[in-house]
């Protein structure tokens, strides 16, 4: 697994032994996505409703860090089976949210199928209004942390 | 959990603002005084002192008393929860990824 994180942008790949078929069939159906989605101990998933179209709207309910139930919805953009999959991220559990975008590549080869996510957008879910000044911060922090580094 | 969030939110909030975001940049090249920033902008000088009150509660700003100025200082230090958060998804898709592929090889 190779993570490329750039700037407000998480990028995340692995190699699966599957088709495509399989793993976009994995991505999309409610009671399959609620079986892997999620990080063990926190955001559990427990409920998921999903109407797989363009502008069709999914959410997902679950357990969350301490035992809080969060819910998680939002709207399908792109879907090119068993390729591509866009749809659109809003959590509940920020006050300060706003949309941020996931995308699944989904590309076969010789019987081993690369799952990419790009979840972008990020930053702008706690700063909706101004969004523009976030590479500026982002700038900042990344500063900061190799001063650290090299101190 | 809770507690980092909420220190996350405060910072998230006090960088969101346009004017904070310049007065952080200044700081950057060197402490000032309060009335060294407030020059700076056509911001009256209460609007100045409120947002760097707000700066001061999220840690983002030290300033000290000296003679009848104030000084601030910048403190770049809380801006870490900025990368921990997303952290918090990067752990996420990374966990959601491995866990998708065990799902999908172990029902081949």
């Amino acid at each position: 697994m190779k993570p490329v994180d750039a700037g407000d942008t998480i990028i995340k790949e692995i190699t699966i032994n599957a088709s495509a078929e399989r793993i976009f069939d994995a991505l999309t159906n409610p009671d399959e996505r609620l079986k892997w989605w999620g990080a063990e101990g926190r955001y559990q998933g427990t409920h998921m409703e999903s109407d797989l179209r363009p502008g069709g709207k999914w959410m997902a309910r679950g357990i969350g860090p301490g035992g809080r139930s969060f819910l998680v919805h939002g709207e399908y953009r792109m879907i090119e089976r068993p390729r591509l999959l866009v749809f659109t991220w809003l959590p509940d559990w920020d006050e300060n949210a706003s949309k941020s975008l996931v995308r699944f590549d989904v590309s076969e080869s010789e019987g081993v199928t690369t799952v990419r996510v790009t979840h972008s957008g990020l930053m702008s879910e706690s700063a909706r209004a101004h969004h523009q000044g976030w590479p500026q911060v982002l700038a900042w922090l990344r500063a900061y942390i190799e001063a650290q580094v090299s101190a | 959990m809770a507690i980092t969030r909420r220190k996350q939110q405060t910072v998230f909030r006090a960088i969101a603002d346009p004017t904070r975001r310049e007065i952080l940049s200044l700081l950057r090249s060197g402490r000032r005084t309060v009335g060294e920033i407030a020059g700076n902008f056509r911001t009256s000088r209460p609007a100045i002192s409120k947002h760097l009150r707000l700066l001061r509660s999220a840690g983002l700003v030290a300033s000290r008393r000296d003679g009848t100025s104030r000084i601030c200082e910048l403190n770049a230090k809380p801006l870490l929860a900025v990368s921990d958060w997303l952290q918090d998804y990067s752990a996420f898709w990374d966990e959601s990824l491995h866990n998708l592929k065990n799902h999908v090889e172990k029902k081949r």
